[in-house]
């Protein structure tokens, strides 16, 4: 069915940077090359697929910053710029949750390779990372060792303050749930 | 009686809800001391799929104290692959422990290829997309009684090759489809910023009498193209839309969504209440 090949086409080019741009490059085969027959995107729709590929990206970055908005609140105006770095391929998962993890696991490797700053961001994500382990992926029971005073700067990320300092001071940080249907419970120190 | 009247009686017999706001939770408590000035609440409802315990508790408390109204993105009635039944399953329980009115989901898609876009797509205009929403609309209107209203979709895209305009096949899939529809006028003056055409004539064209719930927010110009960011107060040209299209069709509610950049409370609840006029003034509700 055409209108089947059109979708998967669109859906990749919405969501795949690389993929995008070698369809600009020739749009006629590779639109050949998945099939389609008819009428089909071309050269003349690039514009409109970034602007749209912008909006998916966009909505993305809104999803995942709510899901972690400590970090957000850490890496400022940089958190945009690695998710952005992060979002070039479709999302990992079909929930915003998974979204947010694929990121924080972005964040890992980018920590890993070229450094994060300020260090303690990096605690921060994990921490969220594990919280939606624990309230959306079924999991019973959690448990992360932090390096940085999590508490700590969390309170003073919460009302504003822009922490100044290593915060090295290690943090253990446990969620559980006695049934998948009780509330969960939180433990940091 | 023809199906056309039927739908149309049906439509008219839904609830005049007034005007309310679509639910973030980062301002629930300042909502819950607010109540009197907002007349429903809707709610992303693929939000509350496979959701935690905490995040069912939060929507009981909403259902305490205002009429609740579930919108989907993700069931992707446009898609061609067929719904996916057993998510319609978990809309269908979402739906029956809510009891709303009515529900809704968009003219578009949001899943192809395995690719879960998170946001609905647009559909080229052709026969063949009528065909495929219309089959999928059956298949969730078999699964859940309470009446689906659509919504128009904004996008910067348009396909090649329509077969017919826009409003053409709105009108064709709300029709065959057996729906009403939910009106985003704010996609319609972006449509006319970043597609050309005209807001008016676009809605002249749209079967008015399905129009049972509106949509507004705020747009963002980014480079020469409006984007529907959510994030802005809303344009006077909107107002202007808003009135066009509450006096010309027989909303039952309108509904101000606001999603990044959310400013106080106070600030969007004098937008309920200007749409809250718009909508008195022309006897939509009292």
């Amino acid at each position: 069915m055409e209108l089947a090949l059109q979708q998967k086409l669109l859906a990749q080019l919405a969501s795949d940077r690389a993929f995008r741009e070698t369809f600009f490059a020739d749009p006629a085969r590779v639109a050949a090359s998945e099939g389609l027959t008819g009428e089909a995107l071309s050269q003349s729709h690039c514009e409109q697929l970034r602007q749209f590929a912008r909006v998916l990206q966009h909505r993305r970055l809104a999803q995942v910053g709510e899901l972690l908005p400590l970090t957000h609140k850490a890496l400022g105006t940089r958190f945009a710029d690695l998710f952005h770095n992060y979002a070039i391929t479709p999302p990992s998962g079909t929930r915003p949750c998974e979204d947010a993890l694929g990121f924080v696991r972005h964040l890992k490797q980018h920590a890993a390779t070229e450094g994060l700053e300020p260090e303690w961001s990096l605690s921060l994500a994990r921490y969220e990372a594990a919280q939606i382990e624990a309230t959306w992926l079924d999991e019973r029971l959690v448990f992360r060792c932090l390096p940085h005073a999590v508490r700590k700067l969390s309170a003073l990320l919460a009302v504003g303050d822009v922490p100044a300092g290593s915060y090295r001071r290690l943090s253990l940080a446990l969620w559980w749930r006695t049934s998948t249907r009780s509330r969960l419970k939180h433990w940091l120190r | 009686m023809g199906r056309k009247t039927e739908i149309t009686n049906l439509l008219a017999h839904l609830p005049r809800l007034g005007v309310g706001l679509a639910y973030r939770e980062s301002f629930r408590d300042e909502l819950l001391h607010h109540q009197s000035e907002v007349d429903f609440v809707e709610i992303i409802g693929d939000h509350y799929i496979d959701a935690p315990p905490e995040r069912m508790d939060e929507l009981a408390l909403l259902s305490e104290h205002f009429t609740i109204l579930p919108h989907f993105t993700n069931l992707s009635l446009g898609t061609a692959e067929g719904i996916d039944p057993v998510y319609l399953e978990k809309i269908a329980n979402l739906i029956r422990r809510l009891n709303p009115p009515w529900w809704s989901e968009h003219i578009g898609f949001t899943r192809a290829g395995g690719i879960h876009l998170g946001q609905s797509a647009p559909l080229p205009f052709t026969q063949e997309a009528v065909e495929v929403m219309t089959k999928n609309i059956i298949t969730a209107r078999r699964a859940i009684a309470t009446p689906l209203m659509l919504e128009n979709v904004c996008s910067p895209l348009a396909w090649p090759g329509g077969e017919m305009d826009e409003p053409t096949f709105i009108s064709e899939v709300l029709r065959s489809g057996g729906t009403g529809l939910l009106l985003d006028v704010s996609s319609l003056l972006n449509h006319a910023v970043n597609l050309g055409g005209t807001p008016a004539t676009f809605l002249e064209k749209l079967p008015l009498d399905r129009v049972v719930q509106v949509h507004f927010s705020g747009g963002q110009d980014a480079c020469g193209q409006l984007v529907e960011s959510r994030a802005h107060p809303i344009p006077e040209a909107l107002w202007q839309l808003l009135d066009d299209a509450v006096a010309r069709a027989p909303v039952r509610c309108i509904c101000l969504e606001r999603d990044d950049v959310l400013p106080p409370l106070s600030e969007m609840l004098g937008e309920v209440e200007r749409a809250r006029a718009i909508g008195r003034q022309h006897q939509r509700w009292s």
